[in-house]
């Protein structure tokens, strides 16, 4: 692999692009594929195969050729509501696990600069945070403020854009009131339901860095679900 | 629903390029049975023998590090390898999970 090939990935990743790398292990040549692109001359004969293996995201050799694929996706957004101290051990888990992260909190000396070094902080209330933050159903909402002017409003833009994972804290009572407000607002049962609450896996711990690892395994383990 | 669980792998061969090590990039590139790390894992190894990241649970790593040594060597710039159970250094080096895998080395230069 070329010094240049290697600086070029790495930017790309960077830069969240979806691309692959292709390489043909006869000869060692290896290149950055991009949908709509044009492809190497070198690869153009099987533009076709590296492209239907680009869209079914699958890393491997190419049957009947000696190209190897490997493609790298965007990594899942991640926004957390509440700039509390779960969420600076949740950030540094996220990190490892190549999660996009943005924390989202009115309150400025919670979403401080200081709590956070190198993480996107959007100190506003939610609904304005989102008019910011371009959100799809690769994006997961983690509610951790138990408040419900600052939490609800963001349930209910993730609800509606059909986030791919939301959790929130509190305990069961808390959920419950949380439910029925959500109800008053005119969400269905079957919306609701799709909300983790109590958030995280049962892991028995409660202290926060421990929470966290409770919300990150759950998170991690629907990605794998879906 | 997929993510990219990124291991920093590439980022960190790039440091070593930088303080000036020859460096291979070992990937995996084909598996068979229960191999313990899927295609597209990962490994950098420098002329020192310092290896980050990793192709296996642990079980290959050594023999993947002395090819490598002997790339920088033979100022070869890929080559790939395969390790199975029936290794004759199966006792030292095969998989235990009892799986197959192929790795593709390749010189950054």
């Amino acid at each position: 692999m070329k010094k240049q090939l290697l600086n070029e990935i790495i930017e790309k990743k960077e830069k969240k692009i979806e691309f692959a790398i292709i390489t043909n292990l006869e000869n060692g040549e290896s290149c950055v594929f991009e949908k709509n692109k044009p492809i190497s001359k070198n690869f153009e004969k099987h533009k076709e195969k590296i492209n239907f293996q680009f869209e079914k995201k699958k890393n491997g050799i190419i049957e009947g050729t000696n190209i190897f694929v490997e493609t790298y996706i965007r990594p899942i957004k991640v926004i957390i509501v509440g700039a509390v101290h779960i969420a600076q051990y949740l950030v540094n888990f996220a990190k490892s696990l190549n999660f996009e992260i943005s924390i989202i909190d009115p309150r400025g000396y919670f979403a401080s600069k200081k709590r956070f070094p190198d993480i996107k902080i959007i100190n506003k209330w939610p609904k304005e945070a989102f008019a910011e933050i371009k959100t799809d159903q690769n994006t997961a909402l983690i509610a951790l403020t138990h408040d419900p002017k600052i939490d609800d409003p963001a349930l209910q833009h993730a609800l509606k854009n059909n986030f791919f994972y939301i959790g929130a804290l509190g305990s069961k009572k808390t959920h419950a009131n949380r439910c029925s407000r959500l109800k008053e607002a005119g969400f269905n049962d079957g919306q609701i339901n799709k909300i983790f609450g109590p958030i995280g896996i049962k892991l028995g711990g409660r202290s926060a860095p421990e929470i966290a690892l409770s919300i990150i395994a759950q998170l991690v383990s629907e990605v794998y679900n879906k | 629903m997929k993510n990219s669980f990124d291991e920093k792998i590439l980022e960190e061969a790039k440091d070593w390029l930088e303080a000036k090590r020859n460096v291979v990039l070992a990937t995996v590139i084909q598996t068979w049975g229960s191999s313990p790390r899927p295609i597209g894992s990962r490994m950098i190894i420098n002329d020192k023998g310092d290896f980050s990241g990793s192709v296996s649970g642990g079980c290959v790593e050594t023999a993947v590090v002395r090819e490598c040594l002997g790339l920088f060597k033979e100022k070869k710039p890929f080559k790939k390898i395969e390790f199975k159970v029936s290794n004759e250094s199966a006792w030292e080096v095969g998989l235990a999970c009892g799986g197959e895998i192929a790795i593709f080395l390749e010189q950054i230069n």
